[in-house]
């Protein structure tokens, strides 16, 4: 039964998605890259559409009904955000340009009341984004960067991290689930044990959000980071969730218009949450384009498209298990796909990632090959780098086969010549 | 798959230079010495050059590195052509290959081997992969010394 309902999703989908129904190099295009963006449904790209062909004008700065409808659907799209993720207020719900200017505006704004020898915990498995803004911090202030390792099954190790707190932890900032692991990590248990040694938690929840339903009030988190262009949202828009007090505690970001409240010429004072942190004209159309993008996700259900992408996962491993030179990194998944993310990051015996891809797409099948901006993280399991398939609600089971038969292919024609 | 297409880029030679390098390793003596990075893939490369007495001509070249096929077998094709050669003519020949990779042009007769990387053009994207070694050479090549002078006058 649940797998009818798991083609259904796929099936009833895929319509949405004009992008999908192309040809690469003759052969149906399979999208297998989503780890690193997302493809738009027509619900997306007609409201940004719509828009700009009716309702186009700047946010908060006239009382002309155009203004008027554009700042509607800009803060609207904010109200979405917060249901979607389970913010208290509103006001939690900060727009920024992606999760990386999200956890830059955290490293600036809050960073700056770090001393020397404070201590900030991440994880090896972090992306670039939530690495090199705490390189940059600690190179500002003097605080000391600390790293959880990985588990045996190369998990995030919880024994070591909670061993690396102290009073002298200030910021815990950490994945939420892994873009080349897969793997989930324990959020809840992490900010609570982050919370008794009174450190901040923030979590880059870049591939938890677009796949499974959040709530940042069970998670506890101070703050917590996403990009829309994962989750079918336009690129250019994403958000920065954060606790009020926390958020209301913190100075400016950036400064300019839209930002403050009264201006004279040598000081001023600042706008009330969230606009503090939102300086200038902002990307109206790619935050109505997420707000449309959130109410497409939520129209279908973040706990059909788990559980859909939980079954993808377990066909996914089922038949990356009949090939003997894949590597897959990061835990196993459950018989049912359960337990970690439906992507795979992996090597191919002596078939260069790089290769594997342009070999790949000739069948048509996108993948990525590299080191998935988690070059600390590819060091530690002593790999150049891999090639990642990584799926979407929209992928089917067809798909994945015909990612198998092509990776198979791909590993004969190199096994041809290393025999 | 259209098997044909690839393999136009994954020509034997390429692959069994992939396997099996012939010019990997460290010139004895290293008289110049260069780190090649790809950033964006990972893909590292380190060439050494032995030159001859005069300095004007190279005497070997060898490298080190890890990549994918294009990368790997682009260098050991590269050090093989280079053995012998004039610094000035190692330096166009830098010039000629990258043209070739824009599709202009393609290596004489007495370098046709390096002919078979002609078609990587067809493939963009991987252009970087085999022109990496080519870029890493230019440096080590218009490095007035070795970066570290004493190898260069104790192993003369
Ligand atoms: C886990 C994780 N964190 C952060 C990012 C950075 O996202 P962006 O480049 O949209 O800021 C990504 C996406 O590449 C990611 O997968």
């Amino acid at each position: 039964m649940a797998i009818t309902q798991a083609k259904t999703i796929a099936a009833q989908v895929r319509a949405d998605f004009p992008i999908l129904h192309q040809e690469i190099h003759g052969q149906p295009l399979v999208y297998l890259d989503n780890a690193a963006t997302s493809q738009k449904p027509i619900a997306v790209l007609e409201a940004i559409r719509h828009y700009y062909e009716n309702d186009n004008a700047n946010v908060h700065r006239g009382v002309h009904t155009l203004s008027s409808r554009a700042t509607d659907g800009y803060e609207g799209a904010r109200d979405k955000v917060a249901a979607f993720v389970n913010a208290a207020s509103r006001q939690e719900i900060v727009y920024t340009r992606n999760a990386s200017e999200a956890i830059n505006l955290v490293a600036y704004a809050w960073g700056s009341t770090l001393r020397p020898g404070d201590e900030i915990v991440l994880s090896v498995m972090e992306h670039h984004s939530n690495l090199i803004p705490w390189q940059l911090l600690a190179q500002r202030t003097g605080a000391v960067l600390k790293f959880v390792e990985l588990t045996e099954t190369e998990t995030f190790n919880l024994e070591q991290f909670k061993s690396l707190l102290s009073e002298k932890t200030k910021l815990v900032s950490v994945v939420h689930v892994s873009n080349t692991l897969g793997c989930i990590n324990p959020v809840q248990e992490i900010c609570a044990e982050a919370h008794k040694v009174g450190a901040k938690v923030l979590i880059d929840a870049c591939q938890s959000v677009p796949h499974m339903p959040i709530d940042v009030q069970a998670i506890d988190c101070d703050w917590l980071v996403a990009s829309g262009h994962k989750m079918c949202a336009p690129t250019g828009i994403g958000f920065l969730y954060g606790k009020l007090d926390l958020l209301r505690s913190m100075p400016p970001f950036l400064g300019g218009g839209e930002m403050i409240a009264d201006v004279f010429l040598d000081h001023a004072t600042y706008a009330d949450l969230p606009h503090k942190f939102e300086a200038g004209t902002p990307a109206i159309a790619e935050a109505i384009g997420l707000g449309a993008a959130v109410d497409y996700l939520s129209a279908i259900g973040m706990d059909n498209i788990h559980a859909y992408e939980e079954e993808l996962n377990a066909h996914l491993f089922r038949r990356l298990r009949e090939i003997p030179e894949i590597r897959v990194y990061g835990p196993q998944p459950q018989a049912d796909g359960s337990g970690r993310a439906a992507l795979a990051a992996f090597t191919a015996g002596e078939v260069h990632p790089h290769d594997l891809s342009t070999i790949l797409d000739q069948a048509g099948v996108a993948i990525r090959a590299g080191h998935h901006c988690t070059q600390p993280l590819h060091r530690h399991l002593k790999a150049q780098s891999t090639a990642r398939a990584s799926t979407y609600f929209y992928n089917t089971r067809e798909e994945i086969d015909v990612f198998i038969t092509s990776l198979k292919e791909a590993v004969e024609f190199f096994g041809d010549i290393f025999g | 798959m259209t098997l044909g297409n690839l393999r136009d880029l994954y020509q034997q030679v390429i692959l069994e230079r992939y396997k099996k390098p012939k010019h990997k390793g460290v010139t004895h003596p290293v008289h110049r010495q260069q780190r090649g990075h790809n950033p964006s893939c990972g893909d590292t490369i380190e060439i050494t050059i032995q030159l001859s007495e005069s300095g004007d001509r190279i005497e070997d070249v060898k490298f080190e590195g890890e990549g994918c096929a294009i990368a790997m077998a682009s260098a050991d094709l590269m050090a093989e052509a280079l053995r012998g050669k004039a610094t000035d003519e190692a330096l166009s020949m830098v010039q000629r290959f990258q043209n070739m990779m824009q599709g202009n042009g393609d290596f004489p007769i007495e370098q046709r081997k390096l002919n078979v990387m002609q078609g990587v053009s067809q493939f963009p994207v991987r252009i970087k992969c085999a022109t990496l070694t080519w870029h890493t050479l230019k440096a080590a090549l218009e490095a007035p010394t070795l970066a570290k002078p004493e190898a260069f006058v104790s192993n003369e």
